[in-house]
Order: structure tokens, then sequence, then C-alpha cells
């Protein structure tokens, strides 16, 4: 194009309809570049490796790698197939979401670095809109070997082709090694394309290969009238998309930047209180734009640019999403003491880094209960996050595994019906002259951190068995709780290891595991 | 005071308990149990396990079930006699009859709880003679209120269960349980709840609990069954523990005491039949096969024998009282003459004179010589057992009829209990340990087919997987384990159990999941250690063929045949010619490959040698190592020997070579000094080996007795090798024979007819071992002129025409409608009714007077079925297309017509016509694909199929062609491959190490070269591969399109490696294919 005379380029809005798209026919090539190796499987080089996806009853390939289409393995493949014929293939699940994610995120890079209008097409490619920007970057051939170097450095191997229409480009992207349609030529660089570039149904393509209509050209030439009542609207449709006779939808990826606020001063500012003050003011403008978007933060960083270019940086974050501006500010003002000004500080940005969308407030009638998110966000600022939190139960009959940390905000599990101790002993200790029947009575005095307990009352044995699945040493284990009172009224909780009958299952030794209220 | 264990869970009560009820009463006695009670959930189906051990051990089956109702409670019952079993009986039906409305159907073949829903108002009406006990968790007002009810409805028969389980309170919750069932009158019992008959059984118990919630074991959390101690305990430890309850023990003991009922009471009455008018059974089977047998005696036979063999049968017969299953099996064949459906006597059956003389087997036991004995004996009490097989497509009718003339209170299906095998074992263990599910189904896609034998170390080494990983060590130590463990019951495809009165009131009935069948908790072991009567009712896709083709040869060659015919009696020479050749393409049982390579060898001359041709092909035989030695004594090359005059009567007819059941069993009785029931046993261990155990018990007996009586220790060894692989896939002697008839009688039509068997079998599709087109083919070689699909000639059916008017003798064979790919019965009808007017003149013609839709009207375009009309394929098409959904009033139709402008499609060429015909019907008539190819496949010095035959052993060729069939038999190491191409057939034989070598390429490659060495042995000439190649691309140059590869019934490029799952050991399933691909494997 930079080869016309500049009276007969196109004009710009020709040039916006200039689109190319990617490809990756390899998806998900993440796995492949960070393999982790299994414990289990062999080490060495790559073997051939396939992503796997269910459809209805049977495993097939999503996609193969390099390795595995060397050898025969296909997309659309049977697994038990597959395996018969290369039974040392690596397998793994196919990860749309993931594979989604990232080519998202290619397109999002792709809107910030070469064009404002990016947008995703389907599972594997991109459209990019090169409509004035390609001279920026030194002409379209120029900027195609630019963008394939860097998919090449990335890990992608992509295919490129412009033309002008976006079906017209995804058709030779995908069916054809050629790059660069010449504007206008898009009806001879697709004629020879098959029928399965236009992207139209299984059904219809099908159908058109049995008439015998192959390519893209032999079915432009032939008459439109007799090919819509066999094939409906759509073929044709798609034919005049990619030929440009028809317009199509184009819907570009939109770079989202996190909510902010922004102030900068006249005079560099230096105290607590102003700080605290222009604070205040970037917290009710962030507030503000945080209610436009039906947004709350999760949370908040404060960026302080001073004078000789360092930027203080404070942050917080909430237990619950919120866009209450006090509390926030609030969390934040507790941290403005370990802000260094240095010679001033002449720029503050605040800044939402999390968000996420605040579900309905309740505005009148009755009260609801008391929130301790706020709370919660208090008592962490001061403490630290990490020493905040709640205690569930877990699903396990070995006491030491039963409990667990949850977050302060967390459900936590109630706790079983069975009763136990509310101070469990870490480790159990050893208890000494134990005086018991066997197999199943519990003892009648023990002697723990040296003094002895006459037992009046005792109640057992609670057997529990070690988890066979998590170590071996477990298998066989057995431990007899029993709960018993001494003389004075206090209660302790006693086991034994072994069922007393069966040797395997213990030594018969006894710990004291905890002591109840 | 004495205590019994009467709450005991097997694994009957599916993925709840963890022990057979075999080991639990083995366990019981070991510990000085003198009853045993077994209480399995919502369910009997164990019990006849339970029967089973309670004889060998001598510990009594208190038999009884677990009632949990729909709301929760936990109800244990024990029928005190024979009425309170049937009111179980009864209870349970009613309770697995049920579907809830809210929850859609209950899925009655998961085996779940959910399946039998129940409520105390039905418990009620049927609580008489049952003893019964509560199983309470708290002492709460939820159990206060159940209490009451029991005593409500059980009076003095009331219990409440005692568990200790070994949780804090214990001792507390006893004592209130015991305080409030006090109140309301309910006597305390003391039980265990086992789970499992030893404490090593823990594990095992946590997996199948995680296998049933569907979760791994890490996130079971507290649905593990969490009291502990429930394995079964010394009746003095449990005494111990309930000192405080004496009476509670003393209840166990007078339930024992009281329930007296034992399965062994059942009692079964034979139905009765129409024919008996008064009669006696006895006396109408006599009348009846008296007054037919001299109908089936030939004319040129001596009629003393067929008069005597029938006496002495009749007497057996009154011996046992049998009569009555004759009858029975009579009538049911007789509906299938009436109704025109064709079925024979399959098994034992074959060797009785009755069932000959009453059509329903054609085998005469006299011509033949079959041995009655292993029917029925004087010192077997075991009821005979008939199997009759019918055409596979009109089987539901026979069942049908049953239903009907029975009723659904007195017939119904047994079950089959679905068991842990080694793959399914190792994948449900490996998903319950958490490993990674490529892992697990890589080690089971190790597993050779239905192995039972476990994981072997070789195949995790061979998957490169470390075993020091503990999960991974405890999953194959706990999948072993879980072998063998039932999962779930199945409904038996055929097997019939028929009574006289209720059925219900003997074992519970449920729902099967085929709409109107029921099935009974039992299998088909159970039902015959209880000597009921079955019947079973299978099918052959083989019969249907043949009935096709009987009625094909009345109605265009005015030969009136059946199975009983003489000429299918009689041993004809040019059909033996033909098998000798191995021209037996289509044929029933001896058209497989290792058939095929067979019969030049074995050169069978008459009836019997295809009895043994049938038998020989069979793992069993292989294994032992019989066919050779057999082969080369039938062709003189080896000198006939016995081991011992007594043993030359067993095996004279084999040739001094045991190759069938029966002979192995009297090898056993003869040789090593059996008795007939220790020899029949020795044969069902073989089979269940797994279940009962035992085998050494019998290896032991039959070695020592053969030494003592002066075998060598070799041809001791051997034999219990063949007897092993005989107790699964060998075949009896009779059954063998009834195969054989059907084999003959099919031989017989193609060689005499092959017109008509072409047409008959392609009508029958889908079945056997071959596609259309090679059946097609083999008709064409055989001089049958084929007619492509026709719009204005086709029937669904495939149809014989009339002759060319110069005289041939086959008829020419229309390819009917029904070869079509996609098209439905119901619009071929449609079409060949409006055709009856006049013929169709154009596709809008077809179309408005059919009233089909366009959418089968492209089918037929696709397949060239308007080629008659003047269009071809994509002309046709072109026109079909262009047809609305509807047919348009004629005006506008008219008027949309005349606008369309002209379109000139491109031709298609000769190529991809032939693809287009193997797509659409599975064959070319044209050509074949490698027609096409042959000027470059010469240019490269590649031989035709047909020259096989002139080139010399050992001389080194090349030769491709369509890959049709892939076989890896899982006893040797050789992977067999048959290709095509248009002149033939050619066999391949592919070592191991070259197999690895080129897994892929035999594996995937539809089109293949071989490189490699002639092998001839006498007619027959196998390809040694060397080396393939992949000529995939070369194919798809023919149409430019991928070419429609169909595999092969038998193609191991479908299914996972392994044995096939077909070959499965008997029952035999339904359906033709399998029964008769059953080859090598």
């Amino acid at each position: 194009m930079d080869a016309l005379p500049p009276h007969q380029r196109p004009p710009m809005r020709e040039l916006g309809r200039r689109t190319e798209a990617a490809e990756m026919p390899f998806r998900h090539h993440q796995s492949l570049c960070q393999r982790p190796s299994t414990s289990l499987g062999t080490s060495g080089s790559f073997p051939p490796l396939v992503t796997v996806h269910r459809v209805g009853n049977r495993i097939e390939i999503a996609a193969a790698s390099p390795e595995a289409q060397a050898l025969g393995l296909a997309p659309g493949m049977p697994l038990t197939q597959a395996r018969l014929l290369v039974p040392e293939i690596e397998v793994r699940d196919a990860d749309p979401e993931g594979d989604a994610a990232v080519l998202t995120r290619l397109a999002l890079f792709a809107a910030r670095r070469w064009t404002p209008r990016a947008a995703i097409s389907g599972a594997d490619g991109l459209f990019l809109d090169l409509g004035g920007v390609s001279h920026l970057f030194g002409g379209e051939a120029a900027m195609c070997r630019r963008i394939l170097a860097f998919c090449a450095r990335a890990g992608f191997s992509a295919r490129i082709a412009v033309a002008g229409t976006p079906s017209a480009a995804h058709a030779l992207a995908r069916f054809s090694g050629t790059g660069l349609c010449p504007p206008g030529g898009e009806g001879d660089a697709l004629a020879p394309l098959p029928l399965a570039a236009l992207r139209v149904e299984e059904g219809v393509l099908a159908a058109a290969r049995r008439l015998g209509i192959e390519t893209v050209g032999e079915l432009a030439a032939m008459p439109r009238a007799p090919l819509q009542r066999r094939f409906g609207k759509t073929l044709l449709a798609r034919l005049d998309q990619a030929l440009g006779r028809a317009a199509e939808p184009f819907d570009p990826v939109v770079p989202e930047e996190p909510p902010a606020a922004e102030l900068r001063f006249v005079e560099p500012i230096a105290t607590a209180e102003a700080i605290g003050e222009a604070l205040r003011l970037l917290m009710e403008r962030l507030v503000g734009t945080l209610a436009k978007a039906g947004l709350a933060a999760r949370s908040l960083a404060l960026l302080c640019e001073r004078i000789d270019g360092r930027v203080e940086r404070i942050a917080t974050g909430t237990a619950r999403a919120t866009r209450d501006g006090p509390h926030l500010l609030r969390l934040l003002s507790m941290k403005i003491e370990t802000i260094e000004p240095g010679f001033g500080i002449e720029a503050m940005r605040l800044v939402a880094g999390r968000c996420e969308s605040l579900g309905p407030e309740q505005l009148s009638g009755e009260k609801p209960a008391p929130d301790l998110a706020l709370l919660v966000d208090k008592l962490a600022g001061r403490l630290g996050a990490r020493r905040l939190f709640r205690r569930s139960a877990v699903e396990s009959d070995v006491p030491e595994r039963s409990v667990r940390r949850v977050g302060p905000l967390a459900v936590a599990v109630p706790w079983p019906r069975w009763p136990r101790p509310v101070r469990l002993l870490s480790p159990p200790e050893r208890i000494e002259n134990v005086f018991a029947l066997l197999p199943d009575h519990p003892p009648r005095r023990f002697t723990w951190r040296g003094r002895l307990h006459n037992v009046r009352r005792g109640d057992g044995p609670e057997r529990i068995h070690g988890e066979w699945w998590r170590h071996g040493r477990e298998a066989e284990a057995v431990r007899d709780y029993f709960q018993v009172e001494d003389e004075e009224g206090a209660r302790f909780w006693l086991y034994r290891r072994g069922d007393g009958d069966d040797p395997r299952t213990g030594d018969l030794s006894w710990y004291l595991h905890g002591v109840f209220g | 005071m004495s205590y019994h264990e009467l709450q005991v869970t097997s694994h009957f009560s599916f993925l709840r308990g963890a022990a057979s009820p075999e080991e639990l009463f083995s366990a019981a006695a070991l510990l000085g149990y003198p009853a045993l009670g077994i209480t399995d959930c919502n369910t009997v189906c164990g019990m006849v396990r339970g029967l089973k051990g309670s004889r060998e051990t001598g510990v009594r089956l208190i038999a009884g079930c677990r009632l949990d109702l729909v709301d929760g409670t936990g109800l244990l019952v024990w029928p005190e006699d024979r009425a309170g079993w049937s009111r179980l009986t009864r209870l349970l039906t009613i309770g697995k009859s049920r579907t809830v409305p809210e929850e859609g159907p209950a899925i009655p073949r998961q085996g779940e709880k959910g399946q039998c829903f129940l409520h105390w108002e039905d418990v009620d009406p049927w609580s008489e003679g049952l003893v019964a006990a509560l199983v309470p968790d708290e002492a709460d007002g939820v159990t206060e209120t159940a209490l009451a009810q029991m005593a409500a409805i059980f009076g003095d028969r009331a219990h409440c269960a005692l568990t200790h389980r070994r949780r804090p309170g214990d001792k507390l919750r006893l004592h209130d349980l015991d305080v409030l069932a006090r109140r309301y009158g309910v006597r305390s019992l003391a039980t265990g709840d086992i789970l499992y008959d030893s404490p090593d059984k823990r594990m095992l118990q946590d997996v199948v609990t995680a296998i049933r919630n569907k979760c791994t074991i890490d996130d079971l959390g507290f649905r593990r069954e969490r009291y502990a101690d429930r394995h079964l305990k010394k009746p003095e430890e449990m005494e111990r523990r309930f000192a405080d309850y004496p009476d509670a023990i003393r209840a166990t003991a007078d339930i024992t005491e009281r329930c007296t009922f034992s399965l062994t009471e059942l009692s079964y009455q034979y139905p009765d039949e129409i024919v008996m008018s008064g009669r006696s059974p006895q006396e109408a089977l006599e009348r009846l096969t008296w007054g037919k047998i001299d109908s089936k005696i030939p004319p040129d036979e001596p009629p003393e024998a067929y008069r005597e063999l029938l006496e002495k049968e009749l007497g057996l017969v009154a011996h046992w009282g049998y009569a009555p299953y004759f009858l029975t099996v009579n009538s049911i064949v007789a509906y299938a003459r009436s109704q025109g459906i064709l079925c024979q006597g399959r098994g034992s059956a074959a060797n009785s004179m009755i069932c000959y003389v009453l059509g329903i087997t054609s085998i005469d036991p006299v011509k033949h010589g079959l041995l009655f004995e292993r029917f029925l004996s004087e010192s077997r009490a075991e009821p005979p057992d008939i199997d009759v097989d019918f055409e596979h497509d009109r089987r539901e009718e026979v069942i049908q009829w049953i239903y009907q003339t029975y009723g659904h209170d007195h017939a119904a299906l047994t079950a089959v209990v679905s068991r842990y095998r080694t793959r399914g074992a190792v994948r449900e263990v490996g998903k319950a340990l958490g490993l990674p599910e490529d892992v697990t189904a890589a080690i089971a896609g190790q597993i050779w087919g239905w192995s039972e034998k476990g994981v072997e170390e070789r195949h995790v080494d061979e998957l490169g997987l470390d075993k020091s990983d503990p999960r991974l060590s405890l999953t194959l130590d706990l999948a072993r384990q879980l072998i063998g463990t039932p999962r779930h019951l199945s409904t038996h495809p055929g097997g019939f159990v028929l009574t006289r009165d209720r059925l219900d009131d003997l074992v519970p009935i449920e729902p099967a999941a085929m709409v109107d069948r029921r099935v009974i908790e039992w299998e088909k072991d159970d039902i015959s250690e209880l000597g009921f009567m079955k019947v079973d009712v299978l099918g052959v896709g083989m019969l249907g063929c043949m009935r096709r083709a009987f009625e094909l040869l009345a109605e265009h060659k005015g030969l009136r045949l059946d199975l009983a015919s003489p000429e299918m009696q009689e041993d004809d020479e040019e059909t033996f010619n033909m098998i000798c050749k191995a021209d037996t393409i289509g044929t029933f049982q001896i058209e497989s490959r290792a058939q095929m390579s067979m019969l030049p060898r074995m050169k069978p001359r008459e009836f019997y040698d295809i009895v043994i041709q049938v038998a020989i092909v069979r793992p069993g035989p292989i294994q032992g190592d019989m066919v050779h030695p057999y082969l080369r004594r039938r062709e003189g090359k080896e000198a006939i020997e016995f081991p011992s005059e007594a043993l030359r009567e067993v095996l004279f007819k084999t040739k001094g070579i045991p190759l069938f059941q029966e002979q192995a069993m009297k090898v056993a009785i003869v040789g090593a000094g059996f008795t007939p029931a220790e020899a029949d046993a020795l044969r069902k261990s073989m089979a269940t080996f797994k279940f009962t155990g035992g085998v050494s018990k019998f290896e032991d007996k039959m070695i020592n007795g053969m030494l003592d009586r002066g075998y060598t220790r070799d041809f001791a060894e051997r034999t219990f090798k063949q007897i092993e692989g005989f107790g699964s896939y060998g075949f009896p002697e009779s059954h063998a024979a009834s195969f054989a008839k059907i084999a003959y009688a099919s031989a017989w039509v193609k060689c005499h007819h092959p017109d008509v068997f072409c047409a008959a079998l392609l009508n029958a599709q889908p079945m056997g071992f071959y596609a259309p087109a090679q059946l097609v083919r083999d008709a064409l070689e055989h001089g049958v002129e084929v007619r492509p699909v026709c719009i204005n000639k086709s029937r669904w059916d495939c149809t014989l025409e009339n002759p060319p008017p110069d005289g041939e003798d086959l008829l020419p064979l229309r390819l009917g409608m029904r070869m079509v790919k996609g098209l439905s019965n119901l619009h071929a009808a449609q079409i060949v009714g409006a055709r009856a007017e006049r013929p169709f003149a154009s596709v809008e013609d077809v179309w408005r007077r059919s009233g089909v839709p366009v959418a089968a009207l492209e089918r037929l375009a696709e397949a060239d079925a308007f080629a008659s009309l003047g269009l071809d394929r994509r002309q046709a098409l072109w026109q079909v297309r262009r047809l609305g959904e509807k047919p348009l009033p004629l005006f506008l139709f008219a008027d949309a017509r005349d606008r369309e402008p002209e379109v000139a499609l491109n031709p298609m060429t000769d190529g991809r016509e032939v693809v287009e015909d193997y797509r659409s019907i599975q064959l070319s008539l044209r050509a074949h694909p490698l027609a096409f190819l042959r000027p470059e496949l010469e240019r490269r010095g590649i031989v035709r199929c047909s020259d096989l035959p002139r080139i010399k052993d050992g001389t080194r060729i090349r030769l491709a062609g369509i890959v049709l069939i892939r076989q890896r038999p899982g006893t040797t190491n050789v992977t067999f491959l048959t290709i095509e191409d248009e002149t033939g057939i050619a066999n391949i034989i592919l070592w191991q190490q070259r197999f690895q070598a080129q897994r892929r390429i035999v594996m995937a490659a539809p089109m293949i070269e071989v490189r490699g060495l002639v092998q001839r042995e006498g007619e027959v000439i196998h390809i040694i591969g060397e080396r393939l190649e992949d000529h995939s691309g070369l194919l798809h140059s023919v149409g430019q399109m991928h070419f429609p590869h169909r595999f092969s019934p038998a193609d191991a490029g479908k299914n996972g490696g392994g044995r096939d799952p077909r070959d499965a050991p008997r029952p035999i399933p339904e359906e033709t294919i399998r029964v008769k691909s059953r080859d090598f494997h």
C-alpha cells in the first residue's frame, strides 16, 4: 500500500476494515512450556502430549502436541484409540477456560500494543484491525513479521493473514499459506480454498461436497437462487461477508483499567495532616467512581510520588468487598505514618487493585445483623491478616486432624456431636502408673506430670483407627480413648495405644490428650 | 446363655459389606458359632451363597433381611418358617416395584439404597411369621415412636437391637435404649452389626464406601463407617461385652431357635401345561413322544435303537420327575414353530432323544452317537439344562409370549451379579484413592480382558510406574481384594424361571431395566442350587438368516426345508468339498480366520468333523496345546495311541486327544478316580475359581489320582491344564454339535444356493464376521449377479429377481433399501407402497407420491438409487435438495421449477463414485478402490492377492490392500491382519517384535503395503510380514477424500487392546455376532 501515491491510497474508513487473524493451532501451550514432571511418570525427553475432553460417553483428544501430531494423533480421536496407537502418550485434561483466558490476555496485549481494535475469534484466533496503525509498525508486512516474532518468543506457533474483511483473513490464515491479500483481491485469494474456510456448519459443508462444490471459487461461480434454495441463507451470507459484500460485526476487546483517583499538587506536601486530607479527597472520588461502576474494593493502594522520583506505597485489603468511604479511609489512615515524605510529595494516586461487584444493599426496614467485616478489617489492620482466624471442624476422627484454621469471615463447620475436650495437648503426654483392666475398661488411676489421679468415673472406649490412606504406619494403629473424671472432679481425655487385643494395633502405652473444662 | 450373631451384612449389600457369605461362614465356623444370620439391605440375593457357605461349614444359616424404610428406620427381619419367608419376599417385591414419582423412576439396576421403597404401613400386613428387630440410633423420640410401631406390629416378635459402637457414651446409650425398649414391651437383642469377617478388611470397607459415595477416600470424611469393631468376634467376647444384658444374649438364642426356616424348604413346582389335559405330566410326555417318534426315525435306520433310547430316557425322566420341564420347553418351542420362528436347542439337550423327538433339537442322537449321560444321569439330582436358541431379532416375541402365557407373577428372568474384575477393580480403587485417571486407565489398559488375577508387577513395570509409591501399592493391593465383589445386579439376557405358584413367594422380583421385564434376585447358579427349573431363551442371528434362506428357497425355488429336513441330516459331499477348500465366508462358526486356516488341514468329511472343528478352535484346546497333536494324528503323521485301555473308550472319537468338556471330565473320572459329582464340581470350580478357591485341592487330587493309576506326570499335568482352560473357554460336545448343526446347514445353503445365501445374510445384518462388502464379493465370485439399489426395483430387504432369459441357475440379487445408510424401514415401505401403482418417473414424483421426508430421499440419492431415472448421484441430490419440507400445492411447485436456472455440476470421478458407494451402502458394485491404484501399485512392484497361489513358498513379495481385520489372540504373540485388494484377500502374520515396531501403522492405517515372505501350508497361504507401509494417502487419492473405513466386528483397532470383551465365559451373550466370532482372540 505504501507503494501507492498518496491520493490513491484508500481512505481511513476502508483501512479500518483491514483485519488480520492470528491463530494458535496448539492451544494451551503453557502446559508445554512449563510442564511439571509427574512423580509417577518416567523422565527423559518430552513424550507426546495430548489434552483430552469428554464428548458424550467417550474421551476425545482436544489438542495434540507437535510430537503427538507427528505420531498421527489428531484432535477428535478417541483417547482409547490414541493409547492403542501410542501407549506412552501423556494425557492431560483440556482446560478451555484456561485457554480462553490466555487468548483474552493476548487480545488485551494486542489492543494495548498494536491496535486499539482487537477481537477474539473462536477458541484459537484473534482479529486485529490494522486500519490506520500498520504504518506505525513499518507497513503491513513488517508488522506481521513483528507480530509473528512476538508470538514465537511467547511460545505460540501462529499464522497470520491480512485481508479486507475479517472472514477472508480468517479463511486465509487457516487454510492458506499466503499472508497479505492485496486490497480487493479477496475473491481471487479465496477461490482455491475449500468451502470449510467459510465457517459454515458441518451439515451444509457435507451437502455441498456431495454436490461437487469443493472450493469457494466454485461456489462463487454458481447462480445464487438455486443455492439459496438448497442451502439456506447462511452459506451465501458467509460468502458475501468474506468478499466484503456484506457487513460483519466486529466485537473488540476493551482493556480495563482498575478504578483510580489522582491528585497533583502545586506545592509538594509533607505533613501527615496534609496527606490525610488529600487521601480523604481521593477516597471521595474513588468511592464515586466505584459506585458508578457498581464495584467495590477488596484491596486499595495509595501511591505517593515524591519529588525525588521515588514512590511511597501503602496498601490495605478488606475482608469483604466494600465501598464504605469512611471505613476504607480509616484503614488507610492507620498507615499514613509509615509514609516517608522525604522532600515532599507532588502527586498521589489511589488505586482499587482488586474489585468485586457489590450486591444490593438494604436501605431501610429491619436492622441487619451487625457487620463483622468492619471489625475484622480493623483488627487485621492492627495485628496482620494471618493472626486472625476462626476454627472449623474437619471430617476426621483423628483428634489432631479434626481442626483447621479458616478465614475470619468463613463459615465454620460445626463440631460433631461427640464431646471433645476444650483443650488438646500437642503432643499428647505420656502418663504413668496406669491401672486399667484389659481389654476395654477405663483406667482406675494414673500419674500425670508427677501427680497421681484416682479415677472416679470413666466412659469408653471410643475406638479411633488410623487413617490408613495417609500413612503406612497408621494402617493398623488403633487408639482407645477414655473420658475420665478424678476424685476432684477434673476431667481428662486419655488414650491407650492398641485395642487391648491385637498387639499389631499398638503397644498399650497410655497418653493424656486433652482436658475438659 | 449363648450368643448368636444375627446382624451380618455381606457384600451382596452392594458396596456396603466387604465380605462374601462364604468368607463370613467360614469365619463363623472358626469362631464356634452354631448359626449365623445374614441380613443384607433390602435384598436376599446373597442368601443362596450363604446356604452354600452354610452347607460347607455346618453353621446354620438364618435367612433374614435388613429393611431400610423410607423414613430412615432400619429393621431386621428373620422369617420363622416357609410362610414367613414368602411374606418377606412379597414385601420386598412390593418395595422394589415402587418408584418415587417426584424423583422419576427408581433405577433398578444400581443395587443402591433407594431402590426399595417401603413404609411402616407396608410392613404391617406382611409381618406375620417374621421376627423383627429395630436398629435404633439414640434413645430419643424417633426411637420411641419406632418402638411403639414395633410393639404394635410384631407383638412378642419385636426386638430392639443393642450394638456396641465404640463411640463416646456408648454404655449410657445402650442402657437408655434397653430401658426404653422395656417400656414398650420390646425385648432387647444383642447384635454385632457385622460388615466383614476379620479386622483386616477394614481398609477394603472404607474403599467400597468411597466407591459407593463416588468420592476419594480423602474426601470421604464422616461418610466412612465410623462405628468400630465391625468384624465377627468370638461368642464369648460378645457375651462379656453384653454381660449387663443377659436377656439380650438369650434373645439371640431364642430367635435362632424360633426361626427354623431353611432355604432348602423352598419347593419348586413346575408349571402346568395345556397338553396334559388331565394326565400326569409323565403320561403326557410319554404320549407325546411315542406319538411322534415314528416320524423321526429315518427309513434306513433300525427303529429299535431309537425306541430303546427313548425308553431309557423316559425312565430317567420319570425317576427324577422332570417330565413337566420337558413339556414346558416343548410348549415354548411349539409356540415359536407356530409363529415361524426358527429355533434350536443347544447345550446338553442336544444329547437327548426326547428333545430330538419333540423337535427341540434337530440332531439325531443315534446317528451322531451322542451321550445322554451329560444331559441327565441317575447319579445327578440336578435338573436338566435345556437352552434354546431363537432367531435373534424375533426372540422378543417368544419372551413376550412366555410372559403372557405364564403371567408376570410366574415368569421372570434370572439375574446376573456383575462383579469387579481386574480392570474395573483397578479403575475404581484408583479413583477412590485419588490416583490420576490416566494412570489407572493405563494400568487397566495393560490387563488382558476378563482377567481375575489382579494387576501383576510386570504390568506396573511396563508402564514405568513407581511401585514404591504408597498410594499405588495400596491401590494394587486393595484392587486385588476387591476382585469378585459384586457391584450390582443385572438381568440375564434370556434365563427364565417359570413356576406354577407365585414366583414372588419364593424370591423377590424387581422390574428390570427393560420395559416389561422382571427379574428375580438370584443368579442361574443359585437357581440350580435350589433345584429350580430354568429355560434359556437365547438369540442367534444365524437362525434368523437361515429362516430367511428357507423362505427364499421356498418362494423362488420351490424347496421346502428346515433344520430337521433330511437334507440337513445327511452328509453332502459337495458341501464338504466346499468346506475343505475353506470357502466358508458367511457360514456359521467356521467362517473366521482361525477356523478357515484350520479347515484345509482338518478336511472335514462328515458331520462329526464339523463338531470337532467348531470345538477345536477355542482358547481351551489351544491353551491346552491339543490342536496340533489332533491335526497330526488326523493327517496320519502321528500314531493314534491311548494312554490306557480305559481311556480308549473316552477318547476314541477324538483320536486320543481330549477336546470336549465331557471328555475332560471323563478323564478325571476314569483316569483319576473322581466321582461324577466331583468331576462336575471340578469343572464348575474352574469356571468360578476366583470365588470359591479350592482349585489346588482338585489339582493335587487329579494329578495324584492319575499317577496312582499309572499315567505319566506329563500327561496328568497336561490334562489338568486343559480342564483349567475348559472351565471358561471350552465347549461341551453337545454344544459344539448344536452349533455344528447350524454351521452345516448354512454351509449347505451356501454351497447349493449362493444367491439365496447372500440375500439371507445381507437381510440378517448386522451379524457375523464379515462386512456386506465381503459377503457380496464372495457371492459375485460364486457367479451370483448382484444388482444395485434402485428406487423402482428395490424393496426393503434384498430380493432375488427373475433370471435373464438365457436360463442361468442362479437368480440375480437385488440389493434392498436396508443397505442404504440412514434410511428408515418406514420410509422405504412408503416408497415401495407408492410404487405399486406405477413406477416413479422423477424425483418429485417419488416425493409427492410417497410422502417421505426430503432427508430420506437424500439418503437414497447418496446411494445412487435414482440411476434408473437417468440421474447420477449429484444430479439426484441437486434435485432432492430443491424440494421443500412439505410438498407444495401443484401450481406453486410448477412455478418454482420453471424459474430455476440450469446448473452444471462437476461430474464425479470413478474413484469418488466408489468411495461414495462405500459411504452409503458399505460396498461398491463398480470397482474395488484398489483397482484405481493398480497402475501405481504395479509401478512399485506390488503383486495382487490373486497372484499368491502362483508364488513359490519363501519368496519375498510386496502386497498392498485395505485392512479388513486385525486380531491379536491373547494366547499367542502374533497379530493377524487380513487385507483385501481388488482380486482377493490375503492373510498376514506379524510377530510380536514386528508388531511393536510398527504398532501405529498396524492399528491405524486403513490401507497398508506389506513386505514379507510367502509361507505356504498346503492350500493355506500366509504372508509373514516384515515391513509395513502406511498407504492411507494413496487410498485417499482414490476419491480425494477419506475412505470410509469400517471396522470389522473382530477388529482390534476399534476397541482397546486386550482380549476381546465379547469373549466372555459363559453365559454366552445373546447376540450372534458375539457367539460367532469367538475364535482365538
